[in-house]
């Protein structure tokens, strides 16, 4: 069961503002119910499938500038500097 | 009971973790060293340096670590101004062990230092706060450091007081200089928390502290803390606290760090690395020889003395010198030199890169010593032009006469010059033949110490004797 | 000269001088503007296209190199960065970003002469099945304006079926670019996971996506599959292909291959009577082109739709974290606010269907939930992969329609999130388990279009669109009504 307090606090977590939390409550509380069917899938003793890569197929140690000045077309302040609110 | 969570830059790579920005940021105006992968762009994706991981595997091993088969990244979700992309891309070892070494330790003097977990992992960007105030709202940011490669050394709260924290912490920094995979007396290289707590208490985190000192400081202050709350009876709270360097405290933070929920998950675009046999033989072989392994040949094949031996082992700088310069023959001499001689004239990073001085300066010099050709004391003053000018030894022993002196008519003409310009000191020395040692040192002092003493005292006491 | 015109036919009337790229860009600039207000397939357009086309023009007459697209004019979906022109993905918050990078497939494009006519419209970010997301407006399915177009790729798949380009680059996370080829009659192709990099693709769900190559024939899409195939530096998730050329050969035919017909997706309560009767005509057409096609079951299907949307919600939570508006984003003054309320009054901008993939992403992967979601999600995954491994031992081929339903209308499933994800149902398997699948258009239904949906194992696209190619030799439908 999913109550409007985890809604709000997920999108606390999430960063998002959220206006009305009824109506997401609703949707994901079907949504969360639906994943439940996951249970029946018979999957517990299955291993997790990753993808390998070999080491020798990692970036090369070295040097190289991009190409641009790219905090030029970024938001910036006084040319170099990316102004952010502090953290409280 | 105190543990350690260090974070060491790897300096000395030629580029950063994820993407080929420079590794070592520190001469970039701000937001000069990114590029999309390090700041973040929508469709931008890592790709894993290679000497990263050999380099950070060699401190596993180093450390005496396991390693895993399969090297997984994984990211940590959280929201900072800092972190370009919102998650910092690092390790774990959930699903099994899959970081690049775990169960490792370091002995310190009295006992061996546990190491829990080794992880390698993604540094975030540097806050700087426009004016001094507290009161700024803004924070600006630069991300050149964002994505330069860290290793993370997470020790078991194996240290009983602050003392043999610090003694780890050298010999830390001494172990990772001496691999070359960093730097770490570069500013911001090596960065250490503390996790402190007193028997029967409950494990308080200690974040923010600068340097090494304040590491120890923060430590002590912590456990008077929680030791007056024990006698007095008051509890001690699982928290994390932030060490404040003006008022030499620490402090509860009061972000919620409880509350952070890190929705940790596989990073996707960084497939597991196959840490075949192969590659480990060829790092391991690579790997320089360990301080520990350079102080035991010092002292069994050259009969270099401990002490001697433990100080020119622990500085690369010095052993590098003393393997290129040494033979059979002159290696004590020249361990020697260095620790003693030599050290006041680069004992910082400064004096290092100026110094002129090369393996062999020192492989010269010892043979003029070992042939007699000049004294000890002169071949300390030759040191310091040495190391100012970097002119071949020879000419530098000949340019400042400093050759010993043995030839009995220089030495008689010297004396005669300082006879007339003491009469005092000549008619003390008449009366008490002690104090001819005054008269002895101006030889000495005029003749940069290379007057053979022995002919020097002979022909004064001769020449005093038969003064008026 | 036609705008309907194939890839390969323009080439050899680019070559042979029947016909020259600037015309032709011309010509499809004028039929933008004629149709695409209300189409609206494009959220940008190239302004230097025609100048582009002069350039190549000038090539060709000095017969100087030129690449193997001739100034054909290509779209790409705005969720790819193109260098020096707006990135959206469909979202406000990104409504002013300029990418200062090319995507490696759209450096690849480039470099082969193609000229990008423009951005096409997209489910925000993404995350949907319809075009009815985007942030800027849906794009229309040509067939019949009411209805949706498919999506994410709604956008691209329009503007290939409506002759606004010959060519285009869509993505594909659990369908979407099979879904709108499907839904606009176009072919629609999801390589195999690894096969063409993603490097320029603005993340959703990094572990299963991929960019894929849409045109009007299979050839075609054979052709730019062609030109963007290949391991990249960029991106550590690419394979190595062995460099194949996948138009060779394309008219192979299927004689003797084994087709398996997944029965959990092509019947059952879900699935719409028209588009199943479609479907058996199309399993009797691969019989008489001589296939052998059997039934078989891949019984974890039923559960991928949860499985799929835990695991993009999961991921997507994580790749949209970096949109906070510090580094790049809309004008919105940071003055008054702290951190936290500012990234998340920013962030209020998503729309309702990223809001709510947040929100999910916020649950299936944090310490609570996580062994209840996101690892049976993922192992779903890995048992679903066993299974049709398994399934290609014995067949070459594996058959469903693409879409369950017919395309629907417009505000028919955007109340009713639940509904439009099952509309996956049947696409969301390829992305699960890597390997590649494609849709071919099949039958007009009532103006409505009917794809068929084939996959084959992994790196096996060769096969796969000579399968395609076979399928598409038999029938002969009209182009959309304009």
């Amino acid at each position: 069961m999913v109550t409007k307090e985890d809604i709000e606090h997920v999108a606390k977590l999430m960063r998002i503002d959220i206006d009305n939390t009824d109506q997401y409550l609703a949707q994901i509380q079907k949504i969360l119910n639906y994943f439940d069917v996951l249970d029946k899938a018979n999957i517990e003793s299955e291993e997790i499938q990753v993808q390998e890569v070999s080491i020798n197929d990692l970036r090369d140690d070295k040097y190289v500038p991009f190409e641009s000045k790219l905090i030029d077309q970024l938001k910036n302040y006084k040319g170099s500097y990316v102004r952010a609110p502090k953290m409280n | 009971m105190i543990g350690l969570e260090i974070h060491c830059q790897l300096t000395n790579l030629q580029s950063k973790l994820f993407c080929s920005c420079k590794a070592n940021y520190r001469s970039f105006e701000p937001n000069t060293n990114v590029c999309p992968v390090c700041i973040g762009l929508p469709g931008s994706l890592p790709r894993l340096n290679q000497k990263a991981v050999e380099k950070a595997t060699m401190i596993a091993m180093a450390l005496n670590c396991k390693t895993p088969q399969k090297l997984g990244f994984f990211r940590k979700n959280y929201f900072y101004p800092d972190l370009p992309k919102n998650f910092q891309i690092t390790q774990l070892n959930v699903y099994g062990p899959s970081s690049i070494g775990e169960q490792g330790k370091v002995a310190i003097e009295e006992k061996d230092i546990r190491i829990r977990r080794i992880q390698l992992e993604e540094d975030p960007g540097r806050l700087i706060y426009e004016g001094a105030s507290e009161r700024t709202q803004i924070t600006l940011v630069d991300y050149n450091r964002a994505g330069t490669p860290l290793v993370e050394i997470v020790t078991e709260p194996d240290f009983e007081n602050p003392r043999q924290v610090r003694i780890f912490l050298n010999v830390l920094s001494d172990l990772l200089e001496n691999l070359g995979v960093s730097d770490p007396a570069l500013e911001g290289a090596m960065r250490a928390d503390a996790n402190v707590s007193i028997e029967g208490g409950p494990r308080v985190e200690i974040k923010n502290i600068g340097s090494f000192y304040d590491l120890e400081k923060a430590i002590h202050f912590e456990l008077t803390r929680q030791q007056s709350l024990k006698e007095r009876g008051m509890p001690t709270s699982q928290e994390t606290r932030h060490w404040d360097d003006k008022r030499k405290i620490t402090i509860s933070s009061r972000t919620k760090e409880e509350d952070e929920d890190y929705r940790y998950i596989h990073e996707g675009d960084v497939p597991w690395i196959v840490m075949d046999s192969e590659s480990l033989e060829r790092w391991k072989k690579n790997m320089p020889e360990s301080i520990s392994s350079k102080k035991d040949r010092y002292v069994t094949k050259y009969g270099i003395p401990p002490q001697v031996a433990d100080v020119l082992s622990s500085d690369k700088y010095y052993s590098d010198l003393f393997e290129q310069a040494h033979n059979e023959s002159n290696a004590k001499e020249i361990a020697n030199i260095i620790t003693t001689d030599l050290m006041g004239l680069v004992d910082t990073r400064e004096k290092r890169e100026q110094s002129k001085l090369s393996p062999k300066h020192l492989s010269d010099l010892t043979e003029l010593i070992q042939s007699n050709k000049i004294t000890r004391s002169s071949a300390k003053n030759a040191l310091q032009e040495i190391v100012r000018t970097g002119k071949p030894t020879s000419e530098i022993i000949s340019q400042t006469s400093l050759g010993k002196i043995s030839d009995e008519s220089e030495i008689a003409k010297i004396i005669d010059e300082i006879i007339s310009q003491e009469p005092t000191a000549v008619k003390q020395a008449k009366e008490n033949p002690q104090t001819i040692n005054f008269l002895v040192g101006k030889v000495m002092q005029k003749t940069k110490g290379n007057a053979d003493p022995a002919i020097t005292l002979r022909l004064l006491k001769e020449k005093i004797s038969s003064h008026e | 000269m036609s705008l309907a015109i194939s890839a390969i036919d323009y080439i050899d009337n680019v070559k042979n001088g029947n016909i020259t790229s600037e015309e032709f860009v011309a010509k499809t600039l004028e039929h933008i503007s004629k149709h695409d207000k209300t189409l609206h397939a494009f959220l940008s357009i190239n302004d230097k296209a025609l100048e582009q086309a002069r350039q190549i023009d000038k090539k060709i007459k000095t017969k100087e190199k030129v690449g193997a697209f001739y100034g054909m004019p290509i779209s790409v979906k705005d969720n790819i960065c193109v260098k020096g022109g707006k990135t959206t993905c469909a979202s406000k918050i990104l409504q002013n970003f300029v990418a200062p990078y090319d995507a490696t497939v759209v450096s690849k494009i480039k470099s082969q002469d193609a000229i990008i006519i423009g951005k096409t419209n997209l489910d925000e970010f993404a995350m949907g099945v319809a075009t009815e997301f985007s942030a800027f407006g849906p794009s229309k399915n040509p067939w019949n304006t009411e209805y949706v177009p498919g999506g994410s790729s709604g956008g691209s798949a329009v503007s290939v079926s409506a002759l606004e380009c010959i060519l285009s680059l869509g993505s594909d996370t659990g369908g979407s670019i099979r879904n709108p080829a499907s839904f606009c009659s176009v072919v629609g192709l999801k390589p195999t996971y690894g096969l063409i990099s993603r490097y320029g693709l603005v993340s959703y769900a990094n572990s299963i996506e991929q960019i894929g190559p849409m045109g009007r024939k299979v050839e075609d899409v054979a052709l730019l599959l062609n030109h963007l195939a290949g391991k990249d530096q960029n991106d550590n998730t690419t394979i190595d292909n062995g460099s194949q050329d996948y138009l060779e050969e394309i008219d192979a035919g299927i004689q003797g291959k084994k087709i398996g017909v997944i029965t959990e997706m092509s019947s059952g309560e879900g699935i719409d009577k028209n588009v199943e009767s479609a479907f058996w005509r199309a399993s009797s057409v691969f019989e008489k082109l001589g296939a052998k096609v059997e039934e078989v079951s891949l019984d974890l299907v039923r559960y991928t739709i949860a499985a799929y949307y835990v695991l993009v919600s999961a991921e997507a939570g994580s790749n949209l974290a970096r949109y906070d508006n510090i580094r790049y984003g809309y004008d919105f003054d940071l003055e008054g606010y702290e951190f936290k309320s500012y990234i998340s009054k920013a962030r209020k901008i998503f729309g309702p269907e990223v809001t709510r993939r947040m929100i999910l992403g916020g649950f299936v992967p944090s310490a609570g939930f996580a062994g209840k979601y996101l690892l049976k999600a993922l192992k779903v995954k890995s048992k679903l992969t066993k299974q049709i491994q398994e399934a290609f031992k014995k067949f070459d081929f594996l058959i469903s329609p693409t879409v369950p339903i017919l395309p629907f209308k417009f505000g028919e499933k955007i109340n009713d999130p639940l509904s439009m994800y099952l509309a996956d149902i049947n696409t969301v398997t390829a992305n699960f388990t890597n390997v590649p699948a494609i849709s071919v258009p099949f039958e007009i239904h009532d103006g409505l279009p009917i794809g068929i949906q084939i996959h084959a194992n992994i790196l096996q696209e060769k096969q796969l669109l000579q399968a395609a190619y076979a399928l598409q030799s038999t029938t002969s439908l009209p182009g959309a009504p304009l």
